[in-house]
């Protein structure tokens, strides 16, 4: 017994002793500018994989294991994550992680939301009327929300403050940078169709239009019909379409066979444990794909 | 950049309800413009008023079942009936439990409609109200409190709650993947499982894998467990001042990575009255039967659940399982007579598996048993006699289909076949077919594990 109570102290020890601020990142686009600003002065965990919907997953309890130790969570926010991480901040008993604490940050509240204020009507899908919360795929969002995090980062770690807040230009003027070619390459790109709105952020930013969804309303599987009015409204254009790697194929092949269109298949998020340059990279895949069958 | 945006937006939100007050603004040209030096309240104007922006979350959910019993029927399973005599009919109403519309009848039944309402109180307390409404009846599911500020990962929780033993205990309805509970659950605890006011303490040590500590101070209440009468209408209990039960739990959860999850919990449960009566009119003679004591359970329970990382489910597993224990420890009268004392021993476990079969689809199977060890309390056994029994083991199988169309509704088909023991040795078995259609309003709901 009194070696068994030793052993707990000694964890409990080893997981207070270290000296990094503790920081939760929900997704891995979050965990790559948390890691992106805070450099080695910040430790962070990753919440969810990149290869699955971030919606849909469950409050689990190795999430609040993460989220019982840490100093801050980053979170995409704007409802992205509402069925798991109000629970497990809930479950794990941290009370400064609760919403309005230092310890809490959205990305979705530090920038201009797209989508905003539509019908809270769940007959059109699985809405969100605060706004798209997809922000992730915004480079030029992201450096934003990397300016805020490092003002939030400050707060936490006061002596690192002109590191954080000179990672954070580094990151802006990276994404600046790239963003004259990005626009280059996709100009006069002919439209994107995507599974679900979760790239709207990108194609908005670079200027390629959005032909359509495969999913009829947000959340809710393509049906046979809304294939095929899709198909008979985009046939005789060019374009492409573009799904995240955990939307089911089905429906966006039956698409991109009928119109004779490409047909990619992407992550939303870089791997775990991506610096800037992967999640760069990411969006270049996503550039090259929007480009489309345009000749 | 941020800095420049976060005016633009409090600029729009700013604007945004001015430019509602500007149109209700009274028309300048009426005669009454300037007579008046206080506008009326009502043309707006003059307060800035959150209004119901501080109405509390608000979510419904409504559950109907068919049901149809196509072969057989079952009754309660032998020695779960709280206190009946046997192989006499006295022609007086047996049924203990307090079925007040939980029980399904055939055909169509509006089960609940399960109003939830959830907010921040302040600073330092969230608050829950769950209200269960059938067409006759509205309960107090649930209201509570819960401590949002404490350190050290302590939390406490307190009012009227579902108890956080075991695993299923403290799910709603519609967090079930089977349109019933199950048996242990309802025979051991009660129709609503293990559901008290009190107070609980749970606390989440900081380590590296997941774990929660927890002790329920109770008032003692549930049939299963706590049944409690006290003195008065001839009653030969004493009154007992609550809390009557304390419970503890602990949970815990080994990181298994993105894909897989399972936690472990142990509870246990002691109850320091038990208190139960029973009066027999056969006219000429009456039988007062009363057991008065303690009774305590003990339980383990285990989850494991795998995520397939496709779209809806398609390929996730959950699998579950429950095993509680209980002893009741009382003194038996019948009239007058003195008291005789007799433990009971009681037990029932189920384990359940549910696959993704598809994106939306998900396909369940559950085997329910109750009473492996069951050995009654004494009993009033006719003519003179008194003893204990020991019954057989009650059994039942589920198999169903669950299609989601989204996350807010679900459409489940189910087959159960029961396999009872009986109280008079003849087993009882039947088939029944339900479907279930639930559909949720309001906030989104929270994924718990």
């Amino acid at each position: 017994m009194q070696k068994w109570l030793a052993g707990l102290l000694l964890m409990c020890l080893a997981v207070t002793a270290q000296a990094s601020l503790q920081v939760v990142a929900t997704t891995s686009a979050m965990g790559m500018l948390t890691q992106t600003v805070g450099g080695d002065a910040v430790t962070v965990r990753v919440l969810a994989p990149p290869d699955r919907d971030a919606h849909y997953l469950q409050a689990r309890p190795s999430m609040m294991a993460a989220l019982r130790g840490a100093d801050l969570v980053v979170a995409v926010g704007a409802d992205l994550e509402v069925g798991w991480l109000p629970a497990a901040i809930q479950g794990a008993a941290n009370p400064a992680l609760n919403p309005g604490r230092t310890g809490y940050f959205e990305a979705a509240a530090q920038v201009a939301l797209i989508d905003v204020g539509g019908p809270a009507d769940r007959s059109l899908g699985d809405v969100h009327p605060a706004g798209n919360p997809h922000v992730n795929m915004d480079p030029v969002r992201m450096a934003e929300v990397a300016h805020a995090l490092s003002e939030r980062l400050s707060l936490l770690v006061p002596e690192d403050a002109a590191r954080f807040r000179a990672n954070a230009e580094a990151f802006a003027d990276k994404v600046e940078a790239r963003l004259p070619a990005w626009q280059a390459r996709v100009s006069g790109a002919p439209g994107v169709v995507f599974y679900h709105k979760d790239a709207d952020y990108l194609a908005l930013r670079l200027g390629v239009p959005v032909l359509g969804y495969v999913e009829p309303v947000p959340g809710v599987p393509p049906t046979a019909r809304h294939l095929r009015d899709l198909v008979r409204d985009l046939t005789g254009r060019d374009g492409v379409v573009i799904r995240a790697v955990h939307h089911p194929e089905r429906g966006p092949r039956f698409v991109a066979e009928q119109l004779d269109w490409p047909l990619h298949a992407l992550p939303l998020d870089p791997p775990l444990g991506a610096d800037a340059e992967a999640y760069l990279a990411l969006i270049d895949q996503w550039v090259e794909a929007m480009v489309g069958n345009a000749r | 950049m941020a800095t420049k945006r976060l005016p633009l937006t409090a600029a729009a939100l700013l604007l945004f309800p001015l430019s509602g007050v500007y149109a209700q603004e009274p028309p300048r040209g009426s005669t009454l413009a300037g007579a008046t030096m206080t506008p009326l309240p009502a043309l707006g104007g003059e307060r800035v008023s959150s209004g119901s922006a501080f109405n509390p979350d608000i979510s419904v959910i409504i559950d109907t079942v068919y049901l149809n019993e196509f072969s057989g029927h079952v009754g309660t399973p032998a020695g779960f009936g709280g206190g009946h005599d046997h192989g006499h009919d006295h022609g007086h109403d047996h049924d203990h439990g307090h079925h007040h519309g939980h029980g399904l009848e055939e055909g169509f039944n509006f089960r609940s409609a399960e109003l939830t309402f959830t907010a921040s109180v302040d600073h330092y307390f969230d608050a829950l109200l769950t209200l269960h409404l059938d067409e006759d009846h509205v309960e107090v599911e649930e209201a509570y409190i819960t401590t949002r500020s404490l350190p050290a990962g302590l939390q406490i929780k307190a009012g009227k709650f579902l108890s956080d033993i075991g695993y299923i205990n403290a799910q709603h309805t519609h967090d079930w993947a089977f349109v019933d509970r199950p048996l242990v659950n309802e025979y051991l605890f009660g129709d609503h499982g293990l559901q008290e006011k009190g107070v609980q303490l749970t606390w989440t040590p900081k380590t590296a894998f997941y774990s929660v500590f927890g002790l329920e101070l109770l008032q003692g209440e549930t049939a299963g467990i706590a049944s409690y009468e006290g003195h008065g209408e001839g009653k030969p209990f004493s009154d007992k001042s609550g809390p009557r039960l304390i419970t503890g739990f602990a949970k815990l959860a080994p990181d298994l990575g993105y894909n897989h999850a399972a936690q472990f919990g142990l509870s246990y449960g002691h109850a320091r009255a038990f208190q139960l009566s029973d009066f027999h009119d056969h006219g000429d003679h009456s039988h007062r039967l009363s057991w008065d004591g303690t009774a305590w359970f003990a339980g383990v329970d285990a989850v494991y659940k795998y995520d397939a990382g496709r779209s809806f489910g398609h390929g996730d597993w959950v699998v579950q399982g429950e095993y509680y224990h209980r002893e009741i420890d009382v003194d038996f009268r019948n009239n007058q007579r003195p008291p005789v004392s007799d433990v009971a021993r009681q037990d029932g476990l189920y384990v359940q598996a549910v696959y993704g079969i598809a994106p939306r689809w998900q396909f369940g199977v559950r085997a329910d048993a109750l009473g492996m060890t069951n050995r009654n309390t004494l009993q009033w056994m006719g003519h003179g006699h008194q003893g204990y029994e020991s019954f057989g083991t009650s059994y039942r199988y589920a198999a169903n289909l669950t299609f989601r169309p989204t996350e807010f509704s679900l459409l489940r088909a189910q087959v159960n076949r029961a396999d009872f023991a009986s109280e008079d040795d003849h087993d009882e078995d039947g088939w029944a077919f339900m479907l279930q259609f639930q559909v949720a309003l309001g906030v989104h709901g929270a994924h718990r594990f």
